[in-house]
């Protein structure tokens, strides 16, 4: 293992109190910078990791992010973890995914159901920079976990263990691999254990390693494969129960699915920043690019895009904590809904970078590298499909109930400065048994006294909107309950997920009064309308002046160097 | 569908559950087999845990999600619910 402790970019941390990643890397566009763009750019075009950002995130210990609290490491809020790695997205998001959401992918089943030694030994093998690696991908089932046929056959005190993992992030470099195994040749779903494999104790004649998978977007990330042949594994490295995985797995998803949209905010952040940046300096028509309507509409809904896009990940990243027995759907909603948002407001920035937008080189090529990055940062942990196929089954039920009935959440789900209660691996729910208090708080708003007219107008719409959608899951056949289901199921989980995103919006403005930004209701209105409009609902004439408040908000972030996103906070450079 | 039901015997519970699953695959009663892996006959996980969804709201009765995945044929099932519901009292 590589325990590189060089001389690091940036400030160092500050000797007892929390060190600040985004202070540490540095100014971005400093070529100097060995984290910069330059750099980033560079490490992209020959296809690898970084090597100088790896360094650096070993000196800042960006492993123990992942790493709970009563483990030694500074994981103790999921909205936190996605808040500190956004900076790192905002650089690089190759280095993120491939530093980064790998470990932490890994690791999280071991949090979830390890023994006390199994979850030591990962967090030591953390905090030591070491590398781990989730093998759970074969390509011939992809996300089928239920048919893996990678197989670990328990002969005494060993398992044998016959098959390959492909297409796994970090693989040919990790030091542990949390296998998903098949432990039993029944069907069924508690026919897949989890192993935790010492890759220093393997013998190597046993396993060989596959070649490297080349992709499109986060090119440097060591995307490999692994084939075992009889290869012993001591009969102690089963986490959890033997036959446990599958349960395991939809507890430990639901935290990286929940946190991981909130990193990807930084990706767009930066898209922002950089085609701001050539508005404000590129003049047509005798004036700057950012002056002219349909650039600056455009500059303005990416805004709102990123705001809604936080304002769910956050939402939902706390959920873990404080709904942890409903987060089984939003956590599939937030991996759904969130990238597929950035993804579009990315597309959407391009057309006002124009031609730039594609040029690899010169001020603004960050942007085409993360435009690639974002695509694969969406695919990463579960395609747009496969969460939309995990909300489906539970749609029934959400409207037979959960939609009318749900109690409102506590405030702390929104109050961004609240503590929050340790997460609970084990008290994540499996299904969330038709309840829905995140949008319950639609209705508790406009059942409050004095609530604002044009916000109760907008929150109206979108209780409206679940009623329909309640008619129509509740009666839904049972073909379409189900993985198998047509568009139609589907197209429905999109429409429930935005008015998911819709509800997050207004309990972040109704309960953060306190922040001079968030209390400001005119981005909420803005917001509340631009979800309606994704719904084909009409939320009536926007008032006037209202883009260009938003616009001189933008503008003063830009100026001030300050992030687009919810935290609102000064960044490096 | 919420409620107690009035009848809680093993042979009552079966013949509900082999309606449930009759209605999710599509099929007759007739053709569920009571003794067979529910995963065998085509209710896989998300069914089984669309089921124990059911079996909640019928019986007014808490259950784990993965219910058929411990107890995965309708007869083990009905056997497992009885068991549950006459230690209710």
């Amino acid at each position: 293992m590589t325990v590189d402790t060089a001389p690091v970019p940036g400030t160092a941390p500050a000797l007892g109190s929390e060190p600040d990643l985004e202070a540490y890397l540095g100014d971005p566009h400093d070529p100097a910078n060995p984290v910069g763009y330059p750099a980033v750019l560079a490490a992209d075009e020959r296809g690898e990791l970084l090597a100088e950002g790896e360094r650096a995130l070993d000196g800042y210990g960006l492993n123990a992010e992942f790493v709970p609290r009563a483990l030694g490491g500074r994981f103790d809020r999921a909205d936190r973890l996605a808040q500190v790695l956004r900076a790192v997205f905002r650089r690089d998001t190759t280095l993120g995914v491939g530093y980064g959401v790998t470990t932490f992918i890994a690791a999280t089943p071991v949090w979830t159901s390890g023994t006390a030694e199994q979850r030591r030994w990962m967090a030591d093998l953390l905090l030591r920079h070491g590398k781990a690696s989730a093998g759970y991908n074969e390509l011939a089932h992809g996300t089928d976990f239920g048919r893996a046929a990678l197989q670990a056959r328990l002969d005494g005190d060993h398992f044998v263990v016959t098959g390959r993992k492909e297409m796994v992030g970090n693989l040919s470099r990790a030091d542990a691999v949390t296998l998903f195994a098949r432990t039993d040749d029944r069907l069924g779903s508690r026919s897949h254990s989890h192993l935790l494999l010492d890759m220093a104790a393997l013998p190597a004649a046993h396993r060989r390693h596959l070649r490297r998978y080349h992709t499109a977007g986060v090119r440097g990330v060591l995307l490999g494969g692994l084939e075992f042949t009889d290869c012993p594994v001591p009969a102690d490295a089963v986490v959890g129960d033997l036959g446990s995985a599958m349960e395991t797995v939809l507890r430990a998803f639901q935290v990286t699915r929940g946190v991981l949209p909130g990193m990807a905010v930084g990706i767009v952040d930066t898209q922002l920043r950089t085609v701001l940046r050539f508005a404000l300096d590129r003049r047509l028509y005798g004036m700057p690019v950012a002056e002219l309507p349909h650039a600056r509409a455009t500059l303005v809904d990416g805004f709102l895009d990123l705001l809604i896009s936080d304002c769910l990940a956050t939402v939902v990243a706390r959920a873990l904590h404080v709904l942890p027995e409903q987060t089984s759907v939003y956590s599939a909603a937030v991996k759904y809904l969130v990238p597929k948002l950035l993804q579009e407001a990315a597309h959407r920035l391009s057309v006002v970078l124009g031609a730039r937008s594609y040029l690899r080189d010169g001020p603004y090529a960050i942007f085409q590298k993360n435009l690639r990055d974002l695509l694969a940062a969406t695919l990463t942990h579960a395609s747009a499909a496969v969460c939309q196929a995990t909300i489906i089954p539970q749609l029934p039920r959400l409207a037979q109930q959960g939609w009318r009935s749900s109690p409102p959440p506590p405030p702390a789900l929104f109050r961004l400065a609240d503590p929050l209660p340790p997460l609970d691996f084990a008290g994540l729910g499996l299904s969330a048994r038709g309840m829905d208090s995140l949008t319950a708080t639609l209705r508790e708003y406009l059942a409050g006294p004095g609530n604002d007219p044009a916000v109760a107008r907008l929150c109206g719409l979108f209780t409206a909107e679940l009623d329909r959608l309640a008619e129509v899951c509740a009666e839904l056949p049972p073909r379409d309950r189900t993985v198998i289901a047509g568009r139609r199921s589907f197209d429905l989980t999109d429409r429930y997920a935005t008015v998911l995103a819709a509800a997050a919006c207004l309990g972040v403005w109704w309960h953060n009064q306190d922040d001079p930004f968030l209390r400001d209701t005119p981005w909420l209105l803005a917001a509340l309308s631009r979800l309606a409009g994704r719904l084909g609902l009409d939320p009536g004439a926007a008032p006037d002046g209202l883009e260009r408040h938003l616009f001189i908000e933008l503008l003063e972030r830009h100026e001030e160097n300050r992030g687009f996103d919810l935290v609102n906070r000064h960044l490096a450079g | 569908m919420s409620g107690t039901i009035q009848d809680t015997s093993v042979e009552a519970i079966r013949t509900w559950l082999v309606g449930r699953i009759a209605f999710y695959l599509q099929r007759s009663a007739e053709e569920i087999d009571a003794d067979a892996p529910l995963v065998e006959i085509g209710l896989d996980s998300v069914y089984a845990m669309t089921l124990s969804g059911d079996v909640e709201e019928r019986f007014d009765l808490e259950v784990e999600p993965t219910m058929a995945w411990d107890h995965p044929t309708v007869n083990a099932l009905a056997g497992y619910l009885h068991g549950l519901l006459g230690s209710r009292g």
